[in-house]
């Protein structure tokens, strides 16, 4: 009789414990269709879509909460995708349902290579305000379509929270930051080859070239023919290449805009393990814009 | 027989409107095997005469043919006071008719394909799917020069604070406003059914004392576009002119419509020499001014009118100014600036 009590109380362990077991396999800052698909219900997850919002009514995953990318980024002045004022972000992220403690999977568009870095910008935003648990689901809503995942038209509406930012200094910087730390820090140029070496630019940026000294550590090589992300040797072993090895290193990334370079910050602090990496937010239509800012070739 | 060219095969099987064949709305010969036979007769856009729809939709599109989206008196109601009697007779002839009037919407360009704008044509909404509604594909092709990027945020600043939670064009405006009520009205300003804010946002109801004050303060003085517009909009300048501009800003002065309150303006696209080529002077063009005001649809909570009274009462910030007055324009514009006071403390 004893005995059989006790088989009941491993059983009943088991059944509390294996649910949770399964949902503990999710973390960023890659997240597969499998491991979101198994996690839907952990209350601990937040899934995060930032497409449009006629795109996310036309179809999404299941319990997805919208909060489309141009709320994250906007245009001030002359230069584009920049941080919103803090309190309207604070707004967003509790309406979205996301705390501190939150678990939060964004989801975006994978249509081609640009679209990847909504959901890797979004993540560096919510890592700034304090959310350090962010993943991106590999190959976005695309992947979960192609896999034959369920799709929901209902519009999800979070139980909104309390949001209160606490800054993690420094993941975004300013030109004079970036300015002061010449030649100490590590500078990475992420956008493609073409472009570190000043052969070509976009036209909304004042003139061709990089900062002085910055080396190529390009987006496009992140990523897949099928828009998934590479493997971690494979990833590690090109960021060591760009970024060195020692992970106190501290390495300052730029794009254009300061938007696509996110992704390779995300990558380097959340799955190779530096700990001092920062976005320079101003990028190339900044810098370039200054005649007083040293740049090459 | 079906070769697959326009139409998706499995919306042949679902939606009603193709049971009845291709032929009753576009013509020509389904018996014909022969291409040249078989499409003689054939037209192209069915809905653009109302009857093709009427046969199944009587009360919609009676109402239709009365609506502002179909008649586009709108736009002749706006302009009509700068000419004199004989200029009016020229505009309806000349421009109206075969301008103005061209660019009314069918009922196939909002529920079949995006209607062309400036002469392009995006097509066929889903191959050939008749949708009820579908702001971001229908909406967007005609009013998405101004209204939609500003409100999805792609021309600058954030996107319009009901976006940002999930609504779309229909939610705000409904259906009456695009089949119209069954009145021929000459202007949208006559539309008693159309969006207020004050509709879903009730004064009183708000959560801060500040907000409560400060609305209180502005009620009947400022528009609520006045503060909560929360960045530049798109203006035309030049338009007609041959010169196409579109330059964004953001303008606050008096109402044209209701001079004691304050709003955000819009540089309107017609200026003295828009209908030179059709030979009207305009002998009346000063009787309206060149900015009007504009519901701009990027309203956020927070701007830099609502986070500090001296954007506007010291800074002056956005205000319609003399310098910034257009070159040639009406000398009604001067009556719409507006120079703020400092707030007594």
């Amino acid at each position: 009789m004893k005995k059989l009590q006790i088989w009941k109380a491993l059983l009943v362990f088991l059944l509390i414990l294996l649910p949770a077991a399964v949902m503990a396999q999710i973390s960023g800052p890659i997240v597969s269709v499998g491991d979101l698909e198994k996690n839907l219900t952990n209350p601990k997850v937040v899934v995060l879509d930032v497409r449009k919002v006629e795109e996310y009514k036309a179809g999404h995953i299941p319990s997805a909460v919208n909060a489309a990318y141009g709320s994250w980024a906007i245009k001030k002045g002359d230069l584009l995708n920049e941080l919103p004022p803090i309190d309207d972000l604070a707004e967003i992220i509790g309406s979205a349902g996301i705390n501190k403690d939150s678990m939060v999977v964004i989801i975006g568009k994978t249509d081609k290579v640009p679209d990847q870095f909504d959901m890797t910008r979004v993540a560096w935003t919510l890592k700034y305000l304090g959310v350090p648990n962010v993943a991106i689901l590999s190959g976005g809503q695309n992947q979960w379509v192609k896999e034959n995942k369920p799709l929901s038209q209902d519009m999800v509406k979070a139980k909104a929270k309390s949001f209160k930012p606490s800054i993690t200094d420094k993941l975004f910087v300013n030109k004079a930051y970036v300015m002061d730390n010449l030649g100490k820090a590590k500078i990475i140029d992420t956008r493609g080859p073409a472009f570190y070496e000043g052969k070509e630019k976009l036209a909304f940026v004042p003139k061709s070239g990089r900062i002085k000294g910055a080396v190529n550590l390009p987006v496009g090589a992140l990523y897949t023919p099928e828009g998934l992300y590479k493997d971690k040797a494979t990833l590690t072993a090109l960021a060591q290449k760009a970024a060195g090895s020692d992970p106190a290193k501290e390495i300052i990334l730029y794009c254009d805009t300061g938007k696509t370079c996110t992704s390779w910050a995300l990558i380097l602090t959340d799955m190779l393990g530096y700990k001092n990496v920062k976005i320079y937010d101003g990028s190339t239509m900044e810098w370039l814009a200054d005649p007083a800012a040293p740049s090459e070739p | 027989m079906y070769l697959g060219y326009v139409v998706d095969k499995e919306l042949l099987k679902k939606d009603p409107h193709f049971k009845m064949g291709c032929v009753l709305c576009h013509k020509g010969n389904a018996e014909e095997i022969k291409k040249e036979e078989a499409h003689k007769g054939v037209v192209k856009k069915p809905s653009d005469n109302l009857r093709t729809c009427m046969i199944c939709h009587k009360q919609i599109t009676d109402n239709y043919a009365k609506s502002l989206h179909y008649t586009t008196a709108g736009q002749r109601t706006g302009v009509m006071p700068r000419f004199s009697k004989d200029e009016l007779k020229t505009f309806d002839e000349k421009v109206f008719e075969k301008s103005c009037r061209s660019c009314h919407a069918s009922c196939g360009d909002c529920h079949v394909k995006g209607a062309p704008v400036s002469g392009i044509s995006i097509g066929l909404v889903a191959k050939h799917k008749f949708v009820k509604k579908d702001e971001g594909k229908t909406c967007a092709f005609c009013h998405g020069g101004r209204v939609y990027p500003e409100y999805v945020g792609e021309y600058g600043g954030a996107p319009d604070v009901h976006y940002q939670k999930g609504m779309l064009c229909m939610d705000c405006h409904k259906k009456e406003e695009f089949h119209g009520d069954g009145k021929a009205y000459k202007t949208k300003n006559e539309v008693k059914q159309r969006p207020a804010c004050k509709n879903c946002h009730k004064q009183g109801n708000e959560a801060k004392l500040t907000a409560q004050i400060a609305h209180r303060e502005h009620e009947g003085k400022v528009t609520c576009y006045g503060c909560h517009s929360g960045a530049a909009y798109r203006n035309c300048n030049d338009c007609h002119g041959g010169h196409s501009a579109a330059n964004p800003g953001m303008m606050l002065g008096k109402n044209p419509r209701d001079k004691k309150t304050l709003t955000t303006l819009r540089l309107i696209p017609t200026v003295r020499d828009t209908f030179a080529p059709a030979g009207i002077k305009m002998e009346n063009f000063d009787a309206l001014p060149n900015y009007w005001d504009t519901p701009a649809h990027n309203i956020r909570k927070r701007t830099d009118r609502t986070r500090n009274c001296d954007t506007c009462h010291v800074d002056r910030k956005n205000f319609l100014t003399k310098e910034m007055l257009i070159k040639n324009g009406s000398k009604a514009n001067e009556s719409l600036i507006v120079v703020p006071k400092p707030i007594n403390k």
